[in-house]
């Protein structure tokens, strides 16, 4: 799958691949109202990975109706909308919307942008408000609801078991660190939001043991995020549990990167002689 | 055309004073409108992990066998290790990609005015007014005469009064920056009429909103081709905003999608 906020609505996709060759598409984050974003820069690249404060850029639920979902219909890939609010009333409101939609196989909470003031990361890093904010959207919406999971906590196992408890059908993490660049010279942080997201393969080691730690903790699936750029990091993410993966930054230096992993995974099946998923996933060989 | 990723293997990629020209061999022939360009990355690892940004230069080949060739300045990491590749070395590239100048139909006079390395998207554009036999004048500042382009490089270069060359430091060419020669030149065709006068520009932010408030108020349209920190180039991301006005408002537009060239009237600088 695709990860949210670097698929855009999955249409640029298409001058590269056939989409729905992809398990799904996670749309870009969506809120009640549009919503401008941060100033730029919004972007920098560090070691191994890039800082991002996009301040969640979308064109507002009404348009994504409207505008988008027919569309994505035509395009006959599989999409899930990540959505986030300011107040758990925002979030039950889009929920609540989107639910009309027939293309959206899914929703996926955001509650751990790191990006905007209230975007979610008050509700999402205690295991309390995490669970109440989950039980308000659970109830506003008949669609599979997946709980996108910050890894800006201590312990992720207890955040992830408070999301399966209030009613969430899956988990996804990791979504991006916090983190910060500054130029010695200026003075000055590198982005206007002075801290941003980290991503990219620089976190996916962290990403790797929060995923390992979220499958021991619920019985829920567990979707692995966070650095994946091949094939191979793809099988990590399965060797620990993960029962599915979203690839994000990996997009933005080849735009086939999804697809290229989801063939290499196949070709990796084939060539070990594995037959069905559940032989392979989970199957960590402990010391 | 729609933008394509593909594996390149570079055909030369030779020192020029303080330019870089890259030729790369690419699967298909590719047709680009000028001031579109590529995300290319060449180097292996992930460190630096993005690709980076540069101006399509020319493009050629037939069907089944393509060029595409780039000229560059090194600034930074990504485009130090790229001057470092040699022929025969793989690249890999997006392309074409983003909102090129526009050439509207009427009859015009073209100015083209590229600051610092800003000539690589302005050049296309003048080798594409050459093909038609069109009038246009190119300036080209840069802060000394060493940081101009070989005059073998631009575009109809070879007909009198054609290229205004500005440095700086006075050491080629008219003393000042392009924009001060701009202005000169605004100056002389007042007399002549500049209803019919276009201008397409490329070059530092502040060089492009000196054109801008220089030509505007003079109903003279003017695109400019905007640069800004890309991870993806291809409207994803959300990173490379810039702020463009929107009848009363200002809102943010993608540089690689909406732009890199916009219409300099709408532009937030
Ligand atoms: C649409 C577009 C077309 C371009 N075409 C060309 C071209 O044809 N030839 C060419 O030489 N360059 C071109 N550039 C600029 C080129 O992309 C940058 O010089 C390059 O990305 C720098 O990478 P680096 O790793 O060498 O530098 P970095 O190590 O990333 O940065 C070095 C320094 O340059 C600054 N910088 C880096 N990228 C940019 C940028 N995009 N805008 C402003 N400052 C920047 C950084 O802030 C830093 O101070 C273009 C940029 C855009 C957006
Ligand atoms: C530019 C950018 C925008 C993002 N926007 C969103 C978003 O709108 N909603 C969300 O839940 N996650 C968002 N993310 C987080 C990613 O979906 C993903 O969780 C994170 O980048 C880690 O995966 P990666 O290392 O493969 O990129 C964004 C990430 C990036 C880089
Ligand atoms: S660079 Fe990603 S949207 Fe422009």
């Amino acid at each position: 799958m695709s990860a949210s906020g670097t698929f855009g609505y999955g249409l640029e996709f298409t001058p590269f691949y056939d989409i729905s060759r992809l398990g799904a598409v996670i749309v870009k984050g969506l809120s009640l109202l549009p919503t401008p974003g941060n100033a730029p820069g919004r972007i920098v690249e560090t070691p191994a990975g890039m800082l991002n404060a996009i301040g969640l850029q979308n064109i507002g639920v009404e348009r994504f109706v409207h505008e988008v979902a027919p569309r994505l219909e035509d395009a006959g890939a599989v999409y899930v909308a990540n959505i986030y609010g300011r107040t758990t009333e925002e979030y039950e409101a889009v929920a609540r919307r989107l639910s009309e939609v027939p293309a959206l196989a899914a929703i996926e909470l955001n509650a751990s942008c790191p990006n905007v003031k209230e975007g979610g990361i008050s509700f999402g890093s205690t295991a309390g408000g995490l669970s109440g904010l989950t039980r308000r959207v659970r109830a506003a919406t008949g669609k599979p609801l997946w709980v996108k999971l910050s890894p800006n906590v201590s312990d992720i196992g207890a955040i992830a078991r408070a999301a399966e408890e209030a009613g969430a059908d899956a988990v996804t993490l990791i979504n991006t660190l916090v983190g910060m660049a500054v130029d010695p010279r200026t003075r000055r942080p590198m982005l206007s939001n002075v801290t941003g997201g980290l991503s990219g393969p620089a976190v996916k080691p962290v990403a790797l043991r929060m995923v390992w730690e979220a499958c021991k903790a619920v019985k829920i699936p567990v979707v692995g995020i966070g650095g994946i750029q091949s094939a191979g990091d793809a099988l990590e993410f399965l060797l620990v549990g993960a029962a599915a993966v979203q690839v994000g930054t990996a997009n933005f230096r080849n735009p086939n990167a999804c697809v290229e992993i989801v063939d290499g995974i196949r070709d990796f099946f084939v060539r070990e002689k594995i037959s069905r998923l559940d032989d392979y996933r989970g199957k960590l060989l402990l010391p | 055309m729609q933008a394509k990723f593909v594996h390149g293997k570079i055909l030369h990629n030779t020192g020029r004073g303080i330019f870089y020209r890259m030729e790369v061999a690419i699967p298909d022939r590719i047709d680009f409108v000028p001031g579109q360009f590529a995300m290319v990355s060449g180097w292996p690892g992930n460190d630096p992990l993005l690709p980076r940004p540069l101006a399509i230069f020319r493009s050629g080949g037939v069907r089944g066998k393509g060029t595409v060739e780039f000229v560059y300045k090194v600034v930074g990491r990504g485009t130090a290790l790229l001057s470092g590749l040699h022929a025969g070395d793989p690249l890999a590239l997006t392309l074409p990609l983003g909102h090129g100048f526009e050439f509207p139909g009427e009859d015009r006079s073209w100015w083209l005015v590229g600051g610092g390395v800003g000539f690589s998207s302005v050049f296309p554009a003048a080798a594409a007014l050459d093909g038609q036999r069109a009038d246009f004048e190119i300036f080209l500042g840069a802060r000394t005469r060493d940081q101009l382009p070989p005059g073998e490089w631009i575009p109809g270069g070879a007909v009198p009064g054609r290229v205004h060359l500005c440095t700086d430091d006075g050491t080629a060419g008219f003393f000042g920056t392009a924009a001060a020669a701009l202005r000169d030149r605004i100056d002389r065709g007042k007399s002549s009429g500049l209803a019919r006068v276009a201008i397409l520009a490329c070059g530092p932010r502040e060089m492009l909103k000196a054109v801008a408030e220089l030509a505007l108020p003079l109903d003279i349209r003017v695109q400019v081709s905007l640069e800004s920190h890309m991870a993806c180039g291809f409207g994803v991301c959300w990173g490379c905003v810039t702020a463009v006005r929107d009848g009363e408002k200002s809102v943010y537009r993608r540089v690689c999608r909406e732009g890199p060239v916009f219409d300099a009237k709408g532009v937030v600088w």
